[in-house]
């Protein structure tokens, strides 16, 4: 796994070309309809790009991503302020340029699916230029920005670094809080979060809030704890407490790499042996 | 070492110095042993624990080397290894630490087995006037903590050497005193809750001028943790134990922002190898019934609503304990004026 913290998605800027690296189906639908309906609200002209394969099959793929949460992107696909262009064979500018149309006063936000599949092997020449194309292209309009989406299950160890060194920077989830006391990450293999910074008084309703957000019917969920610095006694007890939100009798929770302060207070409340809680020491 | 509990449970009840039962129900036994000489502590204390051992019990022993010795001679050798020899240097830490102790090793180790039945010899020997006052609660708590509970505890005082104001405590804290001739009602013994309540009469002096203060409210604890964490370290605090310090503290004024007044004041101060921090509530009154001493339910109450069940409710009790776990002592002082919670954590050691 990459080392750091990608880009949240809504913090991208026009010149940027970012690279996802997804590793299932949910961690991409969140990325992607962060960054689609951040574009629909600034007005900016949306396209998405998918070479080798005819637009109608791509549009249906995007149809049954958001088929079940996402109406208002649904729509957008439907209505073509998400465009969906036939781009094989054509370089990369020109489709985009096409694609946008003549009002992109606005700006263009460009999401590239890069399956293997409608671009050859990875690793292959053809794959490593259309990157660079549409690199090219970004850089070059001033005006757009690219993510381009990566399943990581078809990558073998290497070859994700190679491809990030194309593009300008990672991209990931937003936070779903940050409060620059508590920061709050989705987390999508395991489904989980992973919580950096302090947990108290103040930042408490943040947490209880992503913790009734998770996926309730999720059989186990991961709290990522190594970014903790001080977690108080409620803090602890909604964390120990999460599956009481949980429709899923016997749902596990993780704990994973919970620091000194998370253990102490586990300790002085007696909390250590709360049922349906495993402890997953990695420091 | 031989499986303990070797007792048939049908023995129990039956066998001599076995506890009283009321309506089938368990019943706290806690006994004084007065003695003048280790012979003497023998003749009531080895009859005590070879009995636990025929009735099947968990049997322990808690004390000094010499007691622990002196014992390990005169019992048989299939009692003497059934038994759990614990030093009482190591156990009784502090007055919460040995009480948090009992609780954790009763629900883990020692009720699964039956009946507890301890030998516990209290060290009184170097502790500072407020120490000695907290033991002497502890003593009384006792009898409220582990209330209907399947234990015996047997408490050795050596009547030759402890000063009077300990033995006039101990006459007052056990409901019973023991002797080579059984077990006689205490008649000085007073109840936990007017001993508790004289724990706490006594005003806590303020302050001193050399305290060094920090206001806090809602949104403000991170400002009064790093508060903490500098003057910890520039009194001299060991940078292991700033953390459980600043964990209680922090507790304590969140429960004064979420279900006290909303705003506070805390002090901070070194004493007499001692880190003391007062956090003081001047709006609202909080009552201490035996506040802290009881650990919480096992699994967690839902929503995370630590300290909103009200002054004296049970998300308070459950901040207390771990407070109180946390700190070496800790006081409470409650009254029109607002409250005042002292919390103490040892410079030296543990």
């Amino acid at each position: 796994m990459a080392v750091g913290h990608p880009a949240a998605v809504g913090g991208m800027r026009f010149g940027d070309h970012f690279f996802l690296a997804y590793d299932n189906g949910a961690e991409r639908y969140a990325v992607l309809a962060a960054y689609l309906r951040a574009g629909l609200r600034a007005g900016h002209a949306l396209v998405h790009l998918a070479d080798g394969e005819s637009a109608e099959a791509v549009r249906d793929r995007l149809r049954a991503l958001f088929a079940a949460d996402a109406p208002d992107l649904l729509a957008a696909v439907n209505d073509g302020r998400v465009a969906v262009p036939e781009a094989a064979g054509r370089p990369a500018a020109e489709v985009i340029a096409s694609a946008a149309g003549p009002d992109r006063s606005a700006g263009v936000r460009v999401s590239v699916e890069a399956s293997p599949s409608s671009r050859g092997w990875p690793g292959s020449a053809g794959f490593a230029a259309f990157e660079d194309a549409v690199g090219r292209a970004v850089a070059a309009a001033g005006d757009a920005m690219a993510l381009c989406q990566f399943d990581r299950q078809w990558f073998g160890a290497g070859r994700l670094d190679a491809l990030e060194a194309c593009h300008g920077g990672r991209a990931g989830a937003d936070a779903v809080f940050d409060d620059g006391v508590l920061r709050i990450d989705p987390l999508f293999a395991p489904p989980g979060l992973r919580l950096s910074g302090s947990i108290d008084e103040s930042t408490l309703p943040g947490l209880l809030a992503a913790l009734r957000g998770l996926d309730d019917r999720a059989a186990h969920v991961c709290l990522d704890l190594a970014g903790v610095e001080f977690c108080d006694l409620a803090g602890l007890r909604a964390l120990v407490g999460v599956n009481e939100w949980s429709i899923v009798p016997d749902r596990l929770v993780v704990l994973r790499s919970a620091p000194r302060c998370v253990e102490m207070m586990m300790r002085a409340s007696g909390w250590e042996g709360a049922p349906g809680i495993v402890h997953e020491g990695v420091r | 070492m031989t499986a303990p509990g070797a007792g048939p449970p049908q023995m129990r009840g039956l066998v001599p110095d076995a506890p009283p039962r009321a309506g089938g129900g368990d019943v706290l036994v806690h006994r004084a042993v007065p003695y003048g000489w280790p012979r003497e502590l023998a003749l009531t204390a080895v009859p005590y624990l070879e009995a636990g051992w025929s009735a099947g019990d968990a049997v322990v022993v808690i004390a000094s080397e010499p007691v622990r010795v002196m014992l390990r001679e005169r019992l048989g050798a299939r009692v003497r290894e059934a038994i759990e020899f614990i030093d009482a240097a190591d156990w009784f830490g502090g007055p919460m630490r040995a009480l948090a102790g009992y609780h954790d090793r009763m629900r883990a180790d020692w009720w699964p087995r039956g009946r507890l039945r301890l030998l516990a010899e209290p060290v009184w020997d170097g502790l500072t006037p407020l120490e000695t006052l907290e033991w002497q609660r502890h003593e009384s708590l006792l009898n409220v903590v582990f209330a209907g509970t399947p234990t015996m505890i047997m408490c050795a005082y050596d009547a030759v050497a402890l000063p009077p104001p300990v033995l006039t405590a101990m006459a007052r804290t056990h409901p019973e005193l023991a002797g080579p001739d059984g077990p006689r009602p205490s008649p000085e013994y007073t109840d936990p809750a007017e001993f508790y309540a004289e724990c706490n009469a006594g005003a806590l002096p303020p302050p001193p001028p050399t305290a060094a203060h920090r206001p806090f409210g809602a949104g403000g604890l991170p400002s009064l943790r790093g508060f903490l964490t500098a003057e910890a370290a520039r009194l001299g605090l060991p940078e292991a134990r700033t953390l459980p310090f600043v964990l209680a503290v922090n507790e304590v004024a969140t429960l004064i922002i979420r279900a006290g007044g909303g705003r506070g004041s805390a002090a901070l101060w070194a004493g007499e190898g001692e880190l003391v921090c007062e956090v003081a509530d001047p709006g609202r009154m909080l009552a201490d019934r035996f506040l802290g001493y009881s650990p919480p339910p096992p699994g967690p109450s839902p929503s995370g609503q630590a300290g909103q069940a009200g002054q004296g409710g049970q998300g308070t009790d459950g901040a207390m304990w771990a407070v109180r776990r946390l700190c070496h002592i800790v006081q409470i002082r409650s009254g029109a004026d607002g409250t005042r919670i002292r919390m103490h954590v040892r410079l030296d050691h543990g």
